[in-house]
């Protein structure tokens, strides 16, 4: 795309600080929606760069990875051109958790990203680094640079780890950096903290890097991938690379001895580092002190890419010095001759904690300014890609004079996110779950497209091209449940799958539906004897979708149920200006804590914590009084 | 109190209320209460240039009808600045001489200057709403006014002190538990000690099931301790019935006379036996009868039986067991019943050669006891009071009324959706489907818990997980 300083006026409707998986989607999004559209970011060989392990995807982040596709993302289609392991993670547990995992080629992945920019019109690129924010009466204008000023009625920014980021190798050696090897950003978070936003800091970790060629695999443990032929895309089916094996290692009592020996260097224990990390993505050190009872930890090997021998180190996070990295892998089976080609550190970084936003991701206290990815708290690619999506496309249509767009948390992971972040913030670096949803059997790996798909198209997110594929897949979608329900199969046609089940025979034709709701009983295994002709592959997600509904049909009903109900709790609508502190009905924990997120529901308060329901009954009270007579109580605050 | 917090906000967020909080009528002193923004601004209207008490210490005051009014009562006076007070907001108590008039003038006098007369309960309501206590203890509150036995006290008070509370609590952490196993099954497939096996989970479910059965079988025994067990005398006329219930409540309540068709309604009492509570019905003899009144009041018998916790079957001893008796003892189904031979000073002698032969036992499937009573030399009435209590609150007399128990049909609604839920998953389980849409199932019997006790859940099940695990790939 045409480089910004053509575009001699400097003015645009969107700006996206930071090309990162965030950036990327925000600013591919509000381009789709129609803004005109600028990303600003230092390196634009580096946008879509991935800072720690190339894996997309894992529990509930695949399903975020697909969300995002569905929405019109880059992620999903970059993802099935990079991949160069996939699997499909909880297979035994049933196709309501299924989560679909890849590592991806590191070279590739970006190429993917920038590829996915590029197809976008109206959106332009521009490498320089932004030193603060343009705001005129209080809302967002634009953003200064290097290169000067440019203009915009509203900025996304999403600079990641690099707000003051910090990176600590050993207890010693500590450098101001994005990542290794990059410049932090400094002048744009000190002038956000000017400006009164709460700002706070977190820590995470990188494990080293390893020459392939120095492992002696034959003390390991072979993984190779599922050989699905999945796509993380909806819409697109892009070629998939040459696929590869990852191999397991464990750290033993060598590793232990180690590691204790040289505590007092690590960064993170030497008190160098303030920030919190992530309990779920625990340093070494970490492990070895908080479960002193674990003989050992597995470690996983994972390819970073086609072309080069270098293997990921999963497992062996760390922020002790180069020397001791090197010592303590080569106490590890098949890592005893290990070369380190990069080494693992720590970095502390920046973030705003995100009850300062709405859940559009504007930030409350500067209409126009939006905020997405890890500097809302969060960690990962894919919830970095979710947030950045909503973000841009809230910006695109805030400036376009169209209504928001927010997900709900029975639509989405991303609208679980969103809403966790906003109500419940985050004491450590957030990442997803299944266990933070509260309807999981809903969102679903095998049905974003169809949850999600619909609305995207009316507000403009999907293509031309994304959209007919969307009309194709809910055609097939159609015509696979109709084949269920509609058709009736003979004994002889199906019993022998029955009986291979476990299930017993039928001795009349019965409906598909029927025999589907057997729980031992998969539904392409009931296509096939029925005779019906699905594609394997481009109905797979159809399949599911339906074998789920169809055999869990009273769990799903229930689930829809009780999403519904919140629904109407949600309804009922919270005014923004109620003044929590003189809500005296309520308790002094609940008053302090609505007065910080400012809840837009009822059922949104409901899920702050400290908020009781005795708190919601007086709440609803309150509102009803206040409603009746606001401006008394307005004016008596003056 | 010059630095008093409603001080500062002078509008109102919510009225202030005000009561008598002991009974109206002749005693020696009475108490008003008030509580709210406004409290402490009416006392000082009520007490026109005298000091601030300070907090939490009586003082004397003269009350008026405020600025220039008519002295009411010299009275000691307690404030108690929010939030350390029964309700967690301001709050005054007036200790006022006691009366019909005095206590009415001075609670007349704070609704004139600004207070709300309180709806039953709200103090209590208040102190829930403001987290000074959760709800089950806020119904043991009223249970402890309300109680009228040793017992039923003993239980209100152990639950005032969040005894019961507390066993929900560890339910619902045993519960969240389970959750965690479901999530690191679920959240976590590719950890250090590996999955979470689902016999794991299932083991944790049953135990999580076991306990809540446990104090669901509270329930029956713990409902009856609040309401008291419907007891009933029931009988031929002239059985000796309304003498009985006499005996036990220990006054004349009853008219008693020799002739037959003597009771016509039915009089119920509370009464206390051995620290259980009993509501003692007597009743109308059974028999047909063309009066009127008489038959009207055999309905009033009828439907009592229906209701009936126990029954006391009064027969003149040694009459036998005639036929019309014996129908009427196996219509009551499983209602337990004592069988009680009445009148025994008048017919002594050889009484185990009168028991009921085995032929007659079916008949008689639901008698419990057979005891040989007479309220003339008492013969018997104080093993009728032994067995009462062991018969209706075998539990509680064995193991005390301080305990866990479940005392309200709330309390036992909310347990019981907990089990069935918890039920539901595991035999979900058991017909293999997957755990992932079983857990479905868990989440109803976690709101059931909260709600019972009035509190959200949050991330919790994630904070075990980590905390029992070592999580991180
Ligand atoms: C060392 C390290 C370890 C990590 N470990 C994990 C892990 O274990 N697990 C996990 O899930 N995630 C981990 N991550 C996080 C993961 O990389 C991020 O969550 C994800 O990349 C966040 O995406 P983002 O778009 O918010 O930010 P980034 O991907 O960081 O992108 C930020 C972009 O903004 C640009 N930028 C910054 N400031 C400016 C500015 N002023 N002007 C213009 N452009 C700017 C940067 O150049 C960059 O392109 C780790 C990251 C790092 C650095
Ligand atoms: N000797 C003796 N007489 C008793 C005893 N109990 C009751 N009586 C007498 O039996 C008569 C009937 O007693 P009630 O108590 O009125 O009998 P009831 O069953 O209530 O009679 P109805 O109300 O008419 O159905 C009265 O004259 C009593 O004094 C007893 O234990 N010993
Ligand atoms: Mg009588």
């Amino acid at each position: 795309m045409t480089a910004s300083l053509m575009n001699s006026d400097r003015t645009y409707d969107v700006i996206v600080v930071g090309g990162g998986h965030a950036g990327s989607e925000a600013a591919a999004a509000a381009a789709r929606i129609g803004a005109r559209t600028l990303l600003i970011t230092p390196d634009l060989a580096r946008v879509g760069q991935m800072s720690c392990n190339p894996a997309i995807g894992g529990i509930a982040k695949g399903v975020v990875a697909r969300e995002v596709d569905a929405l019109g993302g880059i992620m999903g289609r970059a993802t099935d051109a990079a991949r160069i392991q996939f699997r499909m993670l909880n297979r035994s547990k049933g196709p309501a958790v299924w989560s679909p995992r890849a590592q991806c080629d590191r070279e590739l992945y970006p190429i993917g990203v920038r590829k996915g920019l590029d197809e976008v019109p109206g959106l332009h690129l521009c490498e320089d680094m932004v030193t603060g924010l343009l705001m005129e009466e209080g809302r967002a204008a634009g953003v200064r640079a290097g290169a000067g000023e440019f203009r915009a009625r509203a900025v996304v920014v999403t600079a990641g780890t690099f707000l003051r980021g910090r990176i600590h190798i050993g207890g010693d050696a500590s450098v101001g950096a994005g990542r290794v090897g990059e410049a932090p950003s400094i002048e744009l978070a000190e002038e956000l903290e000017a400006r009164g936003l709460e700002i706070a800091r977190f820590k995470t970790g990188t494990p080293p890097r390893i020459d392939g060629r120095s492992v002696d695999f034959t003390r390991t443990e072979r993984q190779d991938g599922d050989p699905l032929d999945f796509r993380f895309s909806s819409y697109v089916r892009e070629n998939i690379p040459a696929q590869r094996p990852c191999w397991i290692t464990w750290t033993g009592a060598g590793l232990r001895e180690v590691v204790e020996r040289n505590l007092h260097r690590s960064a993170l224990f030497g008190g160098e580092i303030s920030g919190r990390g992530p309990r779920y993505c625990p340093s070494i050190e970490d492990k070895i002190i908080r479960f002193p009872d674990a003989p050992r930890h597995q470690v996983f090997l994972e390819p970073e890419g086609l072309e080069t021998t270098e293997l990921y180190v999963n497992g062996l996070s760390t922020s002790l010095p180069a020397d001791v990295q090197v010592e303590f892998l080569h106490t590890i089976p098949g890592l005893e001759h290990v070369e380190v080609t990069r080494v693992g550190y720590a970095i502390e970084y920046d973030y705003f904690p995100p009850h300062q936003l709405r859940h559009t991701l504007e930030v409350r206290a500067f209409p126009g300014l939006y905020f997405a990815g890890q500097i809302n708290g969060t960690t990962g690619y894919e919830e970095a890609a979710g947030q950045g999506l909503m973000a841009g496309a809230n910006a695109a249509l805030r400036v376009l004079g169209r209504a928001p767009f927010v997900l709900e948390r029975d639509e989405a992971y991303i609208g679980v996110l969103i809403d966790d972040l906003i109500t419940k913030g985050t004491d450590e670096p957030y990442r997803l779950f299944t266990s933070r949803a509260e309807f999981r059997l809903l969102l679903r790996q095998d049905n974003t497209s169809r949850r999600l798909g619909p609305r995207a198209r009316e507000i403009g997110l999907l293509t031309e091209m994304q959209s007919e594929a969307l009309g194709t897949l809910e055609e097939r979608e159609a015509r696979v449940r109709r084949w269920f329900v509609e058709t009736m199969i003979q004994p002889a046609d199906v019993n022998p799958l029955l009986q291979e089940c476990g299930s017993s025979a039928i001795r009349q034709s019965v409906r598909a539906s029927q025999l589907l709701k057997r729980p031992e009983v998969p539904a392409s295994g009931l296509a096939n004897a029925g005779g019906a002709k699905f594609h394997p592959a481009t109905d797979a997600d159809a399949l599911a979708a339906v074998e789920i509904e169809i055999k869990y049909e009273g769990y799903v009903r229930r689930e829809a149920e009780r999403a519904k109900n919140l629904r109407k709790q949600a309804e009922f609508e919270l005014p923004q200006e109620l003044p929590y502190e003189e809500l005296l009905s309520l308790s002094f924990e609940a008053r302090e804590k609505l007065a910080r997120v400012r809840p837009s529901s009822l059922a949104q308060a409901g899920r702050i914590p400290g908020v009781s329901p005795a708190d919601l009954q007086s709440l609803i009270l309150e509102v009803r009084r206040w409603r009746r007579n606001p401006p008394m109580t307005a004016a008596a605050k003056k | 109190m010059t630095d008093e917090p409603s001080s500062r906000l002078p509008e109102l967020a919510v009225d202030t209320i005000a009561a008598l909080a002991t009974a109206p009528g002749l005693s020696a002193i009475a108490l008003v209460r008030m509580s709210g923004p406004e409290a402490f601004r009416v006392l000082r209207a009520l007490t026109p240039d005298q000091d601030d008490p300070a907090p939490r210490t009586a003082a004397l005051r003269s009350i008026t009808k405020g600025e220039g009014g008519d002295l009411l009562d010299r009275a000691l006076v307690t404030a108690f600045p929010r939030p350390d007070s029964y309700t967690g907001e301001d709050m005054v108590e007036i200790s006022c001489h006691g009366g019909w008039l005095v206590p009415r003038l001075i609670l007349d006098a704070c609704l004139a200057m600004g207070a709300r007369l309180a709806e039953p309960g709200e103090f209590t309501r208040r102190a829930v709403l403001h987290g000074k206590m959760d709800l089950v203890q806020a119904e043991a509150v009223l249970d402890l006014i309300e109680g009228r036995s040793k017992a039923q006290h003993d239980a209100a008070l152990f639950q005032v002190e969040r005894g019961l509370s507390r066993r929900i609590a560890e339910l619902r952490e045993q519960l969240v538990t389970v959750e965690a196993y479901l999530a690191h099954h679920i959240d976590f497939p590719e950890e250090d000690e590996g999955p979470v096996t689902v016999d794991r989970v299932v083991d944790a479910a049953a135990g999580l099931r076991e306990a809540l059965e446990q104090l669901l079988e509270t329930a029956p025994e713990g409902e009856l301790l609040r309401e008291g067990a419907v007891t009933v005398l029931a009988g031929p006329p002239n059985s000796g019935k309304s003498s009985l219930y006499n005996a036990l409540l220990g006054e004349e309540r009853a008219i008693v006379t020799d002739v037959p068709g003597t009771t016509r309604d039915a009089l119920e009492s509370v009464i206390s036996i051995g620290g259980f509570p009993f509501r003692l019905v007597d009743t109308a003899g059974l028999r047909d009868s063309d009066d009127r009144v008489e038959e009207l009041g055999i309905e009033v018998a009828r439907r009592y039986l229906d209701r009936a916790d126990l029954v006391l079957f009064c027969v003149e001893s040694p009459g036998d067991l005639g036929s019309a008796e014996r129908e009427f003892l196996a219509g009551l189904a499983d209602v337990p019943t004592i069988l009680l031979r009445t009148k025994v000073d008048l017919a002594p002698g050889d009484r185990a050669s009168e028991d009921p032969q085995d032929g007659d036992r079916a008949s008689l499937a639901n008698v419990r006891e057979i005891v040989d009573v007479s309220v003339v030399d008492g013969t018997g009435l104080g093993r009728l009071q032994a067995i009462l209590p062991e018969l209706v609150y075998g539990g509680l007399v064995r193991t005390g009324a301080s305990v866990p128990a479940l005392t309200r049909a709330r309390q036992s609604e909310a347990v019981r959706k907990a089990r069935d839920q918890v039920v539901a998953f595991m035999e979900a389980l058991d017909e293999e489907t997957p755990v992932a849409v079983a857990s479905a199932l868990l989440r109803p019997a976690e709101t059931a818990l909260e709600e019972l006790l009035g509190v959200i859940s949050t991330d919790e099940i994630l904070d075990r997980v980590f905390r029992e695990f070592c999580i991180g790939k």
